[in-house]
Formats: structure tokens, sequence, C-alpha cells
């Protein structure tokens, strides 16, 4: 804390500079412990993080959230909060008519929604505050009042799909569904001795990086460009959404990363950026935006909860013959990575393992929940505790030592994946197995 | 009473984008008058190291010590795309990027250096920073000067070069393409794990990896990437869960949204197969994602070896485990 700069001073501190001592004689560096980059300023605490940043003359952002998950906004009345003391700005869709929706695949999240749009979860945007202390923000957006009218929350994407069901957004609550279809499984399934058919079921995760969301921006007017510095996974992404959301050239807005707390896929989406924009654009100050852990947990990304039905035919000597599986993602309220993680998941639906005849369908459906996105493993972490426990179940049902009967099944070179792509380099999978067999003296386990 | 079980789990995981979508990295490096040697990439450094990762590859072409190395990254006005740090892309796209830079600047520094000793490429040596004809190594030039004297010459000491290898869209019906993903990264990870019947809580005691991964660029981040992933997954198998009812989380907050802390953390021991045959920078695969995959079918299996039940959902809570353990008790009555 107290770092302060300059607006001028674009760049706060986003160069790094390696230092490694007692490399000094090596002529060799790769495939040795080069002491991370960014450790030392780390770990003394001058690394600068968005939140630690703050410039003289500077505003802060507290945004007033849905009250419904699903509803029609209908009046949003502003009076008492712009009569707060230290109230600078509020912005509501009025304001912004000419802004438009963003997403990172689909663009379609408001940046505010209006009178007469619907909110579709509890961490859409409905009204930025802009005021000379947080506590002024704060007192000032609880003070907005809103009325609604409610509509039916979905919260199970298996009520979305049912033909009654209202829609979230205009095209209907499947967002996109994906085949997987290799080989012949009814073939697959007639030549098998045992089929193990089951559903697994997966959660809402946080991804819950120590950095909430956070950032400040400054709109530089003689040179027509919004500085933005916040956290992202990906800036030029970023900063293209954020542009054409403001109907701007993309080099006039610049993201500068300060260092980043963590991410884990929850990063990847738009969250501070573009109410920085506006606020920095509206009232010509430097701005800050910081979400409290509540905001950034209701708001943000989660990861896909899904439900998995895997049907796995192996033949009585222990060889898998067929796979058919079906993937349901709740993708809740928005798009997020969405479209890209339900069937990236089901791509993966075999594990690593040959398997001549697959067949698959995923569907990301839309809810009334918090929206789901990126998450490290995207979709396959989910796909691995349906396969990993199917391959399990399958062992002992065969007797099989479970190790034994992954290698059995493992992929080499010229094994083809459920996509039907033949690997041709780097297959080591084989080898992961008898590493971790002989590290942990795996003799099958407790039933052996 | 305790339960001992061990579970295993084998997993694969197709690392960059792929399917067909335009997944590229672009990098820049320079040499400057100033003792420094300047690498920009957008590639963001979100904890996992790959500015450091950068560093070293740069260092090992251009056969100088790291601490001469600086890193601009994070500035859309100062760096081309490097795409996301997701989908375990970043050593793979961004360090090939880095890679192919450095190589094309250590071509310049002999094409420059060259022209300097009025000679050709196999009469150089290249080491620390320095050029010098092996004939007479103590007349030698560093790199800086080189920068300088290039720089005078109206060039500067600079390259940038991008990786975009080519994947496929899978069909719309069927999913099939030649190649979907660039490469796959292999992991087998066993899980030793108690349960504690009388409270429902499972404890990982021992968590052994063999990762297929190509060349580990740094061994100790690949440490933390293992430690950190297979913690997070833990996470995932027996406590985390964002309760949403009626579309409202009733545990948004530290308090009530239960993650894995220091004193959950399992002993590790680790095999890495290094075959060095990726198309990657010295043959490395990605290791971000896949590093937490395996651990919540691994737990899943663990459980099922030490009280022979079989749980379909996660997490794995303390209160699940003690009504399964009840069920089975009056069933075997």
């Amino acid at each position: 804390m107290g770092k302060k700069y300059n607006v001028k001073d674009y760049y706060c501190k986003h160069t790094t500079r390696c230092s490694t001592e007692g490399r000094k004689k090596s002529k060799r560096f790769v495939g040795h412990n080069v002491l991370k980059a960014d450790a030392w300023d780390k770990v003394t605490g001058d690394a600068v993080y968005p939140d630690d940043i703050s410039f003289d003359d500077m505003l802060h952002i507290k945004v007033k959230r849905a009250v419904h998950p699903h509803a029609v906004l209908k009046n949003i009345d502003i009076s008492k909060a712009l009569k707060v003391s230290g109230v600078v700005d509020i912005i509501t869709a009025e304001d912004i008519p000419e802004v438009r929706q963003y997403g990172l695949i689909v663009r379609d999240q408001p940046v505010l929604v209006g009178v007469g749009e619907k909110m579709r979860y509890l961490g859409d945007a409905l009204a930025v505050v802009v005021a000379e202390s947080k506590e002024a923000a704060k007192k000032a957006r609880d003070l907005i009042k809103v009325k609604v009218e409610e509509l039916e929350v979905i919260t199970d994407p298996f009520r979305a799909m049912e033909d009654d069901a209202p829609s979230i957004h205009p095209d209907g609550n499947i967002l996109i569904t994906h085949h997987l279809d290799k080989g012949d499984v009814e073939k697959g399934f007639a030549n098998s001795d045992i089929i193990v058919e089951n559903k697994y079921q997966t959660q809402f995760i946080d991804q819950l990086p120590m950095q909430n969301e956070s950032g400040a921006a400054f709109y530089d007017e003689r040179k027509g460009v919004v500085n933005i510095w916040a956290s992202t996974q990906w800036l030029h992404d970023i900063q293209a959404d954020v542009a054409q959301s403001l109907r701007l050239a993309k080099n006039q807005v610049r993201i500068i990363q300060p260092t980043i707390g963590g991410a884990f896929g929850k990063k990847e989406d738009v969250s501070v950026h573009i109410h920085l924009a506006i606020a920095a654009i509206r009232t010509g100050r430097p701005v800050k935006f910081t979400y409290t852990r509540e905001e950034s947990m209701i708001t943000q990304s989660k990861r896909h909860p899904i439900t998995i039905y895997a049907k796995t035919g192996v033949s009585k000597d222990g060889y898998l013959q067929a796979w058919e599986t079906k993937f349901i993602g709740d993708t809740g309220a928005y798009a997020s990575s969405g479209p890209a993680v339900v069937h990236k998941g089901m791509y993966h639906c075999t594990g690593p393992y040959n398997c001549e005849n697959v067949r698959g369908v995923s569907h990301a459906v839309y809810t009334n929940n918090t929206f789901c996105g990126a998450m490290r493993g995207f979709g396959t972490t989910q796909a691995a505790f349906a396969y990993e426990s199917q391959i399990d179940i399958i062992a002992h049902k065969l007797g099989m030592d479970p190790a034994e009967f992954r290698k059995q099944n493992i992929y080499e070179i010229g094994s083809t994946t459920p996509n039907g792509q033949q690997l041709n380099h780097s297959v080591n999978a084989r080898e992961t197995i008898e590493s971790a067999v002989e590290l942990s003296g795996w003799k099958g386990g407790n039933s052996k | 009473m305790k339960k001992y079980g061990k579970g295993m789990a084998s997993i694969m995981f197709g690392f960059g984008y792929g399917e067909g979508f335009p997944d590229h990295s672009i990098a820049s490096i320079e040499i400057m008058e100033d003792e420094r040697i300047q690498i920009k990439t957008a590639a963001a450094d979100v904890g996992q190291g790959v500015i450091t990762t950068v560093i070293q590859i740069a260092a090992e072409i251009l056969r100088i010590n790291p601490e001469n190395f600086e890193v601009i990254q994070g500035d859309t006005h100062k760096t081309k795309n490097s795409g996301s740090s997701s989908a375990t892309r970043q050593t793979y796209f961004t360090g090939s990027a880095v890679k192919k830079a450095a190589e094309e600047l250590l071509a310049n520094i002999y094409h420059y250096g060259s022209i300097e000793f009025r000679s050709n490429h196999p009469e150089l040596g290249v080491e620390n920073g320095r050029i010098f004809l092996y004939d007479d190594p103590d007349d030698y030039i560093t790199y800086w000067e080189l920068a300088r004297r290039v720089k005078e010459s109206g060039n500067r000491l600079e390259a940038e070069a991008s990786f975009f290898p080519v994947t496929y869209e899978p069909d719309e019906k069927t999913g099939q393409a030649d190649k979907v993903y660039v490469a796959y990264t292999f992991l087998t990870q066993v899980f030793e794990i108690e349960v504690d019947t009388d409270t429902g809580i499972i404890e990982v005691l021992n968590v052994y990896s063999g990762l297929d991964l190509g060349k580990a660029i740094n061994p100790k981040n690949v440490e933390g990437q293992i430690e950190g992933g297979t913690v997070q997954g833990m996470g995932m198998a027996v406590m985390e869960d964002q309760i949403i009812k009626e579309g409202k989380t009733l545990n948004a907050g530290m308090t009530d949204y239960l993650v894995p802390t220091s004193v959950d953390i399992p002993k590790f021991e680790h095999s890495f197969i290094e075959d060095e045959d990726s198309e990657g920078p010295f043959g490395a695969k990605g290791v971000g994602e896949p590093t937490l995959i395996a651990a919540s079918p691994a737990i899943a299996n663990a459980v099922y070896d030490a009280i022979g039940v079989r749980f379909y959902e996660l997490p794995i809570t303390p209160s699940k485990i003690k009504k399964a353990l009840k069920e089975k008790n009056e069933e075997n009555k």
C-alpha cells in the first residue's frame, strides 16, 4: 500500500529483470532450477498488484448488481444515491446507449442492464457508482432503488432444456451442442462381455485466485486512449472486447498488466475493465475498482457442473470395445468459455485408452446460475472423474489389477483419440503408469 | 477407525486451443547497448513462471546468463499477441516463439560478428555474451558493443518470431479431424489416503506422480505445478462446492467455501518422463492443467479401496462418507 503513481507513468512496474545468483558459471539454463524471475519482488512485497495502484485524484467504483436471478428491470431510481456526499457520477444503461454487449466467445453479456431488459443472474450490473471514496460509493450504491418483474428462475439445465421452459436468451437455452461419432458403438457393445453404465455429477467450483478482480483506469484525452491496468490472462483479447463494446479503435484501448495474483481461468473474462473505462472517460479522472470476494464469487465464472453419462463396454479379456457418453454442462447465465469447455471434456471421454467405437453428445445449457467458464482443466477435469471411475469399476469387475487393466488399453504411438486424431509423437502414457506404480510400490490396492 | 486405501488415475490432456482455432504466439527479443537483453511478450505470468521459462530458453540459445535478461510483458501497446495463459499453452507456444526469435538473433550475432571480424561463422565463437575468433579469443566484441555498432549502421540487433502450429476443426456431425490438438500430456497419479470412519474425513497421505512432459525447462517450477495442481484437485474431490440455490450463492466467502490449506497438503514424489519428443521448445509439453485432473478420480478410487463405497458425485464430503457407511452397515445387518 501507499505506492502512488503519476497518471503519466503508464508503465507502473511491469518489466521483470531476472536475478539468478549461483548460476553465473553455468553454460546450460534449460533443465535447471533458475530462480523465478519474479520471486524476489513477490516475497519482499515490491510486486505491484492492481489493487496496489493508486493515483492522485483517484475515484472509486462500486456496482449495483441484479436483485433477482431472472427478472425484467422495470425501474431504477438513483435520486437518493446521487445526494450522497462524494458521489461524482452514477451511470445507468440509459447513459450509454451506444455501448455494445461483450463476451469471450459469444457477445451475450450486457455492460449494464437497462429498463425493460432482463437480468439473468445475480451478478448482472445495473448501475456504476463513481465516488471520491469507496465508502461513499458503497453508501450510494445501497440507496439505489430497483423495481423488477420476476420471471421463473431456472437453476437446473435439465429444466432449461424442457420445451415449456422460458428462454433465458433469445435463441433458446441450449447454447451449443457437439457430437462425437467414431467407429460403430452398436457393434462394439455387441462384442462386449461386460457393460458398465453410470451417471456422474460434478459441482460449481470457484477458481479462487488470491487476488480478486481489480483494476485502475485513466483516460488520456489528448491521445484519445483509455489506459486500463488490470490483470487478465489474455491482454489482446480483452483489449479487442473492450474496444468493440465501447466502439473504439483497438489502439484506443491500452491494457497494462500489473502483477497477477493468480487466475486459474477466472481472469479470461472481462470483469472490471469496461466499467472502469466508461467511468474514466466520463469523469476524466483516474478510477479504481476492486471486487470483494463475495462479488467475485457471485459475478465471475465458475467451473461447470457437468452431468456425465458413461456407458463402457469391455471384452472378458479386458479390452475396451465401446464407449458412449453424454455431457450436460450448466453454463449459467452467460456463454463465457462455455461453448468450448463442455465438449472439450467430451473429446477426452475415454481417457488415454484405445477404444475403436465411441459416440457422444454434449450440450452447454444456459441457466440463471452464476455463469461458468474456464477453470484449470477446462471440462476435461470433470470428464476424468467419470472415465477414471469407469476404468476402476471395470477393472474390479474383471478381477484385474487396475494398473494392469490400464496398461493393457493405454495409448501408444499410432493410437487414435475419440476425435480420430492419430497420435504420432510424444505418447509416453504407459511410462507414466509404470513410474507411478514403481514410486508408490503399487500392488493393486487392498482388494488384491 | 481409520481405513487405508490406494487409488490410481491416468489422464490425458490435449493442450493449446486446438480445433482449428488460429492459436499463435508472437515474441521479440533485442540486445540493447546498456547490457540488457529485452524479451517482449504479452504472455501473462499468472504465477506459473512463464517469464522465467522464456528467459531460460533465450539464455540457452544466446549462451548468456539469465541475469542479463528482462521481460516486458503485459502491455498491449508494447507487445503483440501471445494468446492466453490458459489451455496449458504458454511454454509450448510462447516458449517456441521466444526460441525462434532467439535463434534468429543468434544468427544475426554471427552475421554482424562475421562482418566485424572479416571472417565467417565457422571461425567465430559465441559465449557469455562475447563474439571472438577461435584463433584469438582475447580479441572479443561484447553483445552490447555489437549492438552499438549495428545501430550505428542503421540496424538493430533484434528479432521477432511467431509460433503458429496447424490444427483442424472437428467435423460438425462426428467430431473427427486429423489433428484436433497440437499434442497430449499424460499423467498417472497414485493416491494413498486414510478415511476416518467416525468423522468421515479423508486424509491424503501420499501422492506419487508419473508425468510425461517431454522436457522440464525448470524442474522446480514443474514440481510447483504438480503440487499446486494436485492440491487444487483435492479441493474438488473432497471439499470445494459453491452452493447456488435458486440462483443465489449461499457460501460466497472463504468462511463457508472450503479449500485445502497447508495442513491438508500430502507428501509428494514425482517422476518426470523426459523423452524430449514433443514439438515444443527443447521437446517440452505443457503441464499446467494436467496436474489437477487426476486427483478427483484417484481419490474416489482410493475411497472405494478403503471402505468399499463408490461415489459418483463430487465433492466426497465427510457427511456423504458417514451417510454411505451408515447405509452400508445397515445393509450388512
